[in-house]
This record gives structure tokens, sequence and C-alpha cells, in this order.
């Protein structure tokens, strides 16, 4: 696999449209990992939550939108209570989501949970 | 008019600063608007009067129009004062008939209406010209100096630091609050990036010391306050009761034997335990027992007493008192060390709840030879070799979220140090180091860590660690490798956490005291962090060693021994000069109310109670001026800076 | 004395058990419990989004009814719940700017009375000043833990429970949670009051899988199993935790997980409020003890007819 990385106005746009919709500062992130080594959904993720703060940082708007750590998030929180630089991660996937969203990629509503599950589940 | 009714020849020198002044203030108008005016005999500008054109042109200038004072209308005072001064005192005049008037700071650099600043400027140069024409010459006030050091905390900054200023030919009084010098250096196994034995570098500079007829080791005891003045201290020592007479004591630990109290053993990190009566570690300096009287049952022999049953040359002590006692130094070196981080705060981690989950200084007793498993790797709950050893740097460093925001800059040397060293013991076992980033930048160092993994095959994991707890007889790590973008978890039989480095216990009222400053993480502040490392902004004190943020050993010493070489610097004058710009008493005005005694910072004034007025010891006085404003009867007058003077500046500036 | 209490709409229609359990033992500790009058769903979630303030709308109107009604506070049994109303809290008390567009949202409010068909409108803004407080919070903080020993009627010596914090009631890190994220100890306080063993187990601040239930069955399983044996390992006779969504997944999906876990033997999950009602000698009936998928009953010693020992 070949990137070219290019960090031109459509990606400056893309990361602080992050930041601002997150409200969390992704410049910030350093790559220590501790977020994906805490998470309790990380085994089933593609990629995993340290490197969704990269490709933010990276500016790859498309390979986050495809991926699909954004829906096994499970909104724990657990890296963020740990994060050295603060970051809320759930945040930054939340903001992923949203610009996901008009592009057709949505996880499942309230309608598609199983009628068996409806009567019982939270 | 001058002091002595004289009128004055005053020159003013209006500096363009290149265009920082010029290209706001018409300097020119400024030089022509003070022709003439009162005392002013000559006024001019020049495009930079602190180059070595426009110094000559002043020196020229005070010889040839025959000036007695003159005003530098230029930039702030704490720039060039010194240097004016200088250049009149060239021409023979005293350095205290020269005065700034700062026309940049407070006036081209903060505005940009060039009438109204030039008509500032004006006004500036006029008041300092009021100011001037009732200067005093002033000579400095001169002090002698004691030529003996104090050095508080003996680790291996504070011996350093003692056994150089001892070998330059003066007294040093080493005091360390434990009941023998070494710190932690003593308690280290092996040293990177050479690999040498800590305690064979060690032990015979703690016995150096111990023999220099030039220190004084005062171990078991604290600096209780200090006073005085660079070069001329006052400090008050407490010496802790140690109930034996380090003389008579011949460590034949018959003591040791009967003491039923048993607690766990600080040298050891809490691996092992020694009795309430107890010689910290083999090599202790001084040689002698101590005890420790939070543990011992209890003095009365009805409770106890056994120690002192047994001591055959009758060195136990029951009585001793802790003693308060005072000592004068002319400077001070502070090498009080550092302290690791709390596991607790590392809940994650289980804080201290899992035995073998341990700091690095704990490692380090593990691998010593004289450590509490003599030498071999056996981990703390069980006694078992450990056969997976994992390794976390950066605990508690570089979180500025949870922790602490520095990095700790000796763990990644030690880490490595750690795992290579365990796996010279263990060679059938798995060390793993979880790591961030790998800093290595000391002479060797690289070097060292590259072996680390060519040869001893330690396997680094990039991620930082998330949990850690226990399971059975397992601890389970979740850590990550960032590399290959794996969730890894990993048993292990023993963790090593690279605790971050901090402030030592206690510093902080210490540092109060001493009225020296720290960082915001609590490290002591150099002066200047480029140009003045080992000192203080606080004259006569020095930093040495991890008290001012976390070391290696070789920088440690470095800077113990340019430390010393400052105190050097202050020993090697004849007399110190003090400002003479301080505030005396004028005692017909004083009513001795003693207001000013309560607000000067400086403890410099005192009541005389039998004359009824005020003292000042002017050696303290650092020229602040709070009791001179506060004074209500006006005997408070500052030098050069006094009541009339103030009130002739404003009546300038008001007048225009 | 009266007190106001949330109890969401999950009490209301599928966790029960949480919600009647919470009235019987407020009602032996002294409180009477009031709702806020037409109160609605919180939301479920607080918004992450910056954007997306109309998500505190609903939790925001909550907290000003209680103002309404002349309430300083408001109590929570459920963690999704309190999480929500806690954070809306914090936003609007930090955020005066978040706090005027949502109470301008607010003002035009209309509420129609279902019989009179008399509408209200015109609201008072929302001043902000209603204090979120988890019933685990209420219990140590104003009713003091002496005061609950002093009324406890059952002896739970000889069981041993493993408090289940999850995320809602610690995270996110910061002004929300009742305990520190990784050394909490409000939970394991609360149960030593109540007489009952304490299990100090490592899982009990981890996700339970949330809603990944759903969409993920399996990987939720897994997570959820590691939980419980951790708890197992540990020495527990049962799992204590406050949310409903954890319960569902840690007790109603038993079978699934032991489905994927042969060797798990079950494990009972109650509220904390059941626990709690049962030492201050409720009777079992009150508690809907019969609604688990592990029965509970066994292990308390509930055989047939729960005797009150006094
Ligand atoms: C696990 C570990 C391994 C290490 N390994 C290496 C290595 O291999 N190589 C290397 O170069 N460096 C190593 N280091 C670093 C080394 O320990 C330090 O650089 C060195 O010990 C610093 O010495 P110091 O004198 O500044 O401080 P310390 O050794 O801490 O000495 C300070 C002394 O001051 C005393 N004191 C404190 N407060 C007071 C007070 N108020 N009054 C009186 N006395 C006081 C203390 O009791 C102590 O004796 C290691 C550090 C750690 C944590
Ligand atoms: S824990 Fe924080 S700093 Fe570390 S990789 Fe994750 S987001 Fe970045
Ligand atoms: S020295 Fe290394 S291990 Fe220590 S804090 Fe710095 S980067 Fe982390």
């Amino acid at each position: 696999m070949r990137t070219i990385l290019k960090l031109g106005k459509q990606e400056h746009r893309f990361i602080d449209r992050i930041s601002e919709l997150s409200g969390e500062n992704v410049y910030s992130c350093y790559q220590c990992g501790r977020c994906s080594a805490g998470c309790p959904m990380a085994f089933e993720m593609d990629i995993l939550p340290n490197q969704l703060i990269r490709l933010v940082q990276l500016g790859e708007e498309e390979a986050l939108i495809a991926s699909k750590t954004l829906f096994i998030c499970a909104s724990c929180f657990t890296c963020q209570s740990r994060c050295p630089k603060g970051i809320n991660i759930a945040n930054v996937a939340e903001a992923i989501r949203y610009l996901a969203e008009p592009k057709g990629k949505d996880h499942f509503g309230p309608d598609e949970v199983p009628a068996e599950l409806a009567d019982e589940l939270p | 008019m001058n002091g002595n009714g004289k009128k004055k020849r005053i020159g003013v020198f209006v500096c363009h600063c290149g265009v920082n002044i010029a290209g706001v203030v018409d300097v020119e108008r400024v030089a022509k608007a003070l022709e003439g005016y009162s005392g002013v005999s000559f006024s001019t500008h020049y495009i930079y009067m602190c180059s070595e054109p426009g110094q000559n042109m002043i020196l020229e200038t005070i010889r040839e129009e025959k000036l007695d004072s003159i005003i530098v209308a230029a930039c702030s005072p704490t720039l060039h004062e010194k240097t004016f001064q200088s250049v009149i005192e060239l021409a023979g005049l005293n350095p205290y008939q020269v005065e700034i008037a700062n026309i940049r700071e407070q006036d081209s650099w903060v505005h940009s209406d060039k009438e109204k600043a030039t008509l500032k400027a004006i006004k500036i140069v006029k008041s300092m010209v009021e100011k001037v024409l009732q200067n005093e010459s002033l000579e400095p006030i001169r002090v002698g100096v004691t030529r003996r050091a104090l050095v508080i905390g003996a680790g291996i900054s504070g011996i350093q630091s003692a056994l150089d200023i001892a070998d330059h030919g003066y007294e040093v009084l080493l005091v360390e609050k434990n009941p023998s010098i070494g710190g932690h250096m003593i308690q280290l196994s092996e040293t990177f990036p050479t690999l040498d034995c800590s305690q064979c570098i060690m032990t015979p500079k703690m016995v150096e010391a111990s023999r220099h007829p030039n220190i004084r080791i005062l171990t078991y005891h604290e600096v209780e306050s200090i006073s005085g003045y660079v070069g001329n201290f006052k400090v008050k020592i407490r010496k802790k009761p140690r109930f034996v007479d380090p003389d008579k004591c011949t460590m034949c630990a018959d003591c040791e034997d009967v003491c039923p109290q048993i607690v766990s053993d600080e040298f050891n990190m809490g691996l092992s335990f020694r009795k309430a009566i107890y010689l910290p570690f083999p090599q202790a300096v001084p040689g002698t027992y101590t005890l420790d009287i939070e543990n011992c049952l209890g003095l009365l022999p009805i409770r106890c007493g056994k120690c002192k049953e047994v001591c055959e040359p009758d060195a136990i002590n029951y009585d001793d008192q802790e003693t308060v006692f005072e000592e004068e130094v002319g400077a001070v070196v502070v090498s009080t060390g550092y302290d690791l981080y709390d596991l607790n705060h590392l809940g994650e981690f289980g804080g201290e709840k899992y035995e073998d989950v341990i700091n690095g200084l704990e490692f380090e007793r593990i691998l010593s030879a004289s450590g509490p498993t003599g030498g071999e790797v056996r981990r703390p709950s069980d006694g078992k070799v450990p056969k997976n050893v994992v390794f976390i740097q950066c605990c508690g460093s570089r979180d500025p979220e949870n922790h602490n925001p520095y990095c700790s800059k000796i763990c990644c040397m030690y880490t490595s140090k750690h795992a290579m060293l365990y796996k010279h013991h263990v060679p059938d076992g798995n060390a793993t180091v979880f790591y961030i980033d790998v800093r290595t930048g000391g002479k060797n160092f690289e070097e060292f860590y590259q072996r680390t993994i060519d040869e001893d095959q330690v396997l680094y994991v990039r991620g930082k660690v998330s949990k850690v707890y226990k399971e059975g007889d397992k601890i389970i790590v979740w850590g990550v490798d960032t590399l290959t973008g794996r969730k890894i978890e990993m048993e292990a039989d023993l963790v090593v956490l690279a605790m971050s480095m901090v402030q030592t216990d206690g510093v902080n009222e210490l540092l109060k005291k001493l009225r020296i400053s720290s960082d915001a993480n609590g490290w002591l502040s150099e002066a200047h962090p480029k140009l003045r490392p080992v000192e203080s902004l606080n004259a006569g004190f020095y930093l040495a060693g991890c008290a001012h943020g976390p070391k290696d050993i070789p920088e440690t010493v470095s800077q113990a021994s340019a430390a010393v070489a400052k105190v050097g610097d202050l020993f090697a004058q004849e007399q110190l000069l003090h400002e003479p710009t301080v505030v005396p008493v004028d005692e017909d005005l004083c009513s001795g109310c003693g207001i000013c005694v309560t607000i000067c910072p400086y403890s410099a004034r005192e009541l005389d109670k039998e004359k009824g007025v005020v003292k000042v010891n002017e050696v303290l006085c650092e020229g602040c001026g709070a009791c001179a404003a506060a004074c209500p009867s006006g005997a408070a007058q500052q030098r050069n800076q006094t009541d009339d003077q103030i009130f002739s500046m404003v009546r300038a500036i008001l007048r225009g | 004395m009266k007190l106001h209490y949330y109890p969401g709409c999950t009490l209301k229609e599928k966790t029960t058990n949480l919600d009647e359990s919470t009235y019987a033992a407020m009602k032996m500790l002294g409180y009477e419990l009031v709702e806020p009058e037409n109160w609605t769903c919180c939301g479920a979630e607080f918004p992450l989004n910056e954007e997306k303030i109309v998500g505190l709308a609903a939790p925001a109107r909550i907290l000003r009814q209680v103002e309404m009604e002349g309430g300083d506070k408001v109590v929570t049994a459920c963690a999704f719940c309190f999480n929500v109303l806690k954070q809306t809290h914090i936003a609007l008390l930090n955020d005066p700017l978040k706090q005027k567009r949502i109470n301008a949202y607010l003002k035009d409010d209309i509420r129609i009375d279902p019989v009179t068909k008399e509408r209200t409108t015109d609201f008072p803004e929302y001043r902000g000043d209603v204090q979120v407080l988890h019933l685990l919070e209420f219990i140590q903080k104003e009713i003091g833990y002496e005061k609950v020993r002093s009324l406890i009627r059952r002896d739970l010596g000889n069981l041993r429970a493993a408090p289940y914090y999850g995320c809602r009631l610690l995270r996110p890190k910061g002004e929300t949670g009742i305990d520190e994220p990784d050394d909490p100890s409000i939970f394991e306080e609360f149960l030593e009051s109540i007489g009952i063993g304490v299990v100090d187990f490592p899982f009990k601040q981890e996700c339970c899988g949330s809603y990944l239930s759903v969409s993920l069955p399996d990987a939720a399983s897994e997570v959820s199993y590691r939980i419980l044996r951790s708890a197992k390992l540990n020495g527990a006779d049962m799992v204590v935790l406050s949310c409903p969504l954890c319960y569902y997944n840690l007790d109603r999906r038993q079978d699934r997980i032991r489905e994927k876990f042969l060797e798990f033997t079950g494990m009972p999950v109650l509220f904390f409020t059941q626990i709690l009602a049962w030492a201050l000698g409720v009777e079992a009936e009150i508690l809907g003890l019969d609604q688990h998928f592990f029965d509970p009953r066994p292990v308390l010693g509930i055989t047939d007819k729960a005797e009150v020992a006094s």
C-alpha cells in the first residue's frame, strides 16, 4: 500500500471540522497508544483508537469513514479517562460518524433492533 | 542643587536606539527641549548611546563640559544602567550621579502618536533631571564573607559538592536528614552506561567525605531556619536524637539481635525488614547504629530497654535529646535529590495492591548483590524467579493530563539497564519493555540501549500500557503495539514500573525557609536557564543534582562541581558589595511605631526598645522601599529616592 | 423527608425492579421520593457532538422542572440517566452561551393537559441550580453510612458482593464521575455499610459491551463474560450494579454468554437498591427478584417466603 501524504486545504478543513465538532484538540495526540491498550472493544476493531486519531491527523477522511471502528466504539470513555493528553476519542469518533452520515454511512437505528430484544433492551 | 547646595552641571544624552525610539519619539526635539532646563548644561542625541562611540561621546563630553551628573534617555535601566555607571566612573564621577530616563519601554514601544510620545519623553527626562539634582554620591556598602559552606542533602550531588568545596580549602557542613549519607546512588545495583557497581564507586566517596578534615558530616540533622544574606548566613540546624553515640558504637549488632521490633526496611525499599535499632546498610557513614524512636517500644526499661542492657561499649543513651544549634556559613548548596512518584497514583495498575508490581528502585535492590535476595532475581510475593518480566516506561511522566508533564529523563536508560541485567541473571527469561519513545541522549547511551536489543534480545514494544491486574498467580498487562496496530494482552510474573521522578517530600517547606523558588513541577529554579544554571536567583544559594530536575549520575556530579565553582567565585572575593540605595532611619523623626518592622520583607529592620527608634541592618535591606512608603513620620527615606525627590519629579511631570 | 427522584423510562417499563427497590429502600431510610411532574426521557446518551446542542433540551427540561418545583437537587438510581443529567448540568454551568441557547429552546415549550386541554406556555428559564446526585452519592453525602448501618435488618455478612461500576458512574473523567475512574471506593463503602462482604476485582470499571450486544453480540458476550469471570475468580457470590444496560448485558444475556463460554456457570446480578432494600428488611416480593435471568433468590437464602429477621 502506498499513501501519498498531502496536507492541503481540504485535509486541514477536515481536521479543523473534526476539532470543532468534537471539541478535542486532535493535534495534541502523541501516539502513545494508551487508548488502544485499554479499549475494551479494540479486539473487534479494524483500526485502533490511536490509529483513528492518527488518520485524523493525516487528514485521511475516506479511510476513517470506511472504518468499522466508528461503530464499534462503545463510548465507554476508558480512553478518555487515561489519555495523557486528555483527548476524548469517543467525541472524535462521534464527529467522524456525523460527517459520515450524509455520505450514507450509518449503523443501525432503533427500528433495526430485533423485535425479540426490543422488549427488554434498555 | 546637590547635597552641598552647589549648582549641578547635568548632561542629557538622548538615544535613538536605532528606530526603536527615534521611530516614534522626535529625539532631536527632546534634546532641544532640555537645553537650558534647570541644571542642564548640555543636551544632545545619538543613534546608539550604548555603543562604543556613544560611550566615548559621553566620556568626552563629561570632561569637556565639566559635567558632574548625567541623564541617559534610553531603554529600561535593567538593561544599561550598569553600563553607564561604569562610563561615568571612568570619567571620575560617582556612579550614583547617572539616571536612566526610560523613553523606550515606557514610551516609544507603547505609543504610536508621535507628537504625544515626544511630549511624554520630554516630561520623563525632565522628571529625571529633578531627581538627579538631588542625587547624593553614594558608596556601596561593604561586607565580609564567611568562607564556609553548608550543603543540604548528602546524596552523590551533596557528597561531590562537599568534597570539592573542602578540596578548595574551605570548611563544609554536610547536613543529611537520614542516618547515613549516600542518597539513592548507594541503593543502585550497577550503573548505566558502564555497568560499574554503584556501591564500589560510591563507598570510597563516602569514606573520603567522612575523613576529610574540612568536612563536618551532620547526619540525622535537618535545617531548621536560615537568616542573613549572601556571604553571611546564620543557620539553625536541628539534630534529631539518634540515642546511640557514634563514637562509641562498634557496630557489633548485639542491640539489633535483641530488639523485638521488626519494621520494614527503607533502604531495601520495604522488600526486607530491619529492627527498630538498626544500621541502614553495612557501608553506612557514619558507621553507627540508630534507634528509630517512632518504632521503638519505648525507652523506659519497664517497656523494653533490651538494647541498652546488651550494649557493651555503653553507646546507647536513652536520654538523648533533640537539640538546635546555630552555625555561620557564606554559601548554601541545595542537593536534596528526588523521590519516586507514588505507585498509588496509578489505580489502573493496581496502585500498591500487587506485590509483584514494583518500582525501579525496588528492582535495583533485587538486582543488587547486597540486596534482600542476595543478588538473585526473585519476585517479592513468593520468591520465585520470574520468567516473564514486563518493564513499563513513562509511569506518571509525560502525562500532563493525569500526572507529571515532564520527561523523567533517566528512566529510558535505567529500564534498558534493568532489562539487560535481568537477562544476565535469567538468560532463559523474557524481558519486554513497553515504551513510547526511547531517549538515549547521553555519551554512550544509545550504544548501551542497542546492546540491550542486539545482544540481550530484549523485546521493545511501542505503546503505553493501560491496565495491569492480577488473575490468580499471574499478572496481566494490557498494552498495545502501535507499530503493528495490535492490542496486546500478556502475562507477566513481575512488572517493573519506571516511575516518574518527583521533588523530595518536605523540600517545599525547606525552600520556603531558604526563600528560593521552584518551578511549576516543584523542581528548584535556576537563576537563568541557560546562562546561570547552577545558581538560585536568591544570592548565595546554589543548586546541585536532582533537586533541580531529573538527572543521571554523570550530570549530577557535573552540576555539583559547577555549583562549587560558583561558591569558589563568591569565596574568592575580599568583600561583597551591597547596593547603597537602602532606607536608613532618621532617628530624630522616628517615633518608634514599628510599622516598618512589620512591613519589611527582608527582616532588615528592628525596634531598638531602649532608644525607642528603629534600627536598620543595611546589608539586609534590598531597597524595595516598602517601609519608606509606610512610614507615617517621614523618618524612613530611601537614598536617592527621597520624598522630596519624588515630589519634584511629580511636579516636573505635571508642569510639562 | 421529600426528595426529588428521576427514575427514567427504562425503570418504569423494563427494569422496574430497580425503580421499585429504590422506592422501597428509600422509604425504609425515611425518604418520600417525588418525581418531577411530566418528566420525559433524558435522551439516554449525552450528545458527544458540540453541534447537537438540541440533545441537551430534554435533560435540561427535567432539571428545570425540578427547579420549578422548588427542588435544589435530584437523585437518580439509573447510571445512564445520572450521567446524562449530570453532564448536562455541567455543560450548562460551564458554558453560559449553551445555557442561553438551551433556554431559548425551552422558553417555547407548550404543555397541553391531556384531560382539560389547558395550555401552559411561558416557562421560566432554567438557572442551573439543580444538583444532580446518584443515589450512591446521596447515601454517602446526605444520609451517611452510620445511619444506613443502624437501620440494617438482615445480616448479609456471609455473602460477598462485587461492586460493578461500569462506565457511566465514573467516566468521562472529570466533574462527571462520582469517584476516581481507576481507584473508586464509594460503591465498596456503600456495600460495607449494609454489612455485606466486598470483593475487590480488577474489572469493576470495565465496559460491559454497551449496545454492542445488539450489533456485535458475540463481542459483547466476551467482554461481559470477562467481568463476571473476574468477579467469580475473586470470590464474589454476586455482582451488584446500578445501570440497566449493564444489568441487561450481565444478567439477561447470561444464556448467550453460556453458549459461548461453556465453563461459565452463571452469577447472580443485583441492583444496588435491591440488595440495600433486602438488607433493610424489605420483603422479597417487592424487589422484582423473579425478573432476573439468573435467579438471585437462592444466594440470598430466599426459598419460599422470606423471613424478616429482626
Ligand atoms: C531506579 C533508578 C535507577 C537509576 N540508575 C542509574 C544509573 O544506572 N546510572 C546513573 O547515572 N543514574 C541512575 N539513576 C539516577 C541517580 O539515582 C541520580 O542521578 C542520583 O542519585 C542523584 O543524586 P542526588 O544527590 O541529586 O539525589 P539523592 O540521591 O536523592 O540524594 C539526596 C539526599 O538528600 C537528602 N535530603 C533530602 N531532603 C533533605 C532535607 N530536607 N534535609 C537534609 N537532607 C535531605 C536525602 O535523604 C538524600 O540522601 C537511577 C535512578 C533510579 C530511580
Ligand atoms: S491515549 Fe491519547 S495521546 Fe495516547 S494515542 Fe490515544 S489519543 Fe493519543
Ligand atoms: S526518560 Fe524515557 S521513560 Fe522516562 S519519562 Fe522520559 S521518555 Fe518516559
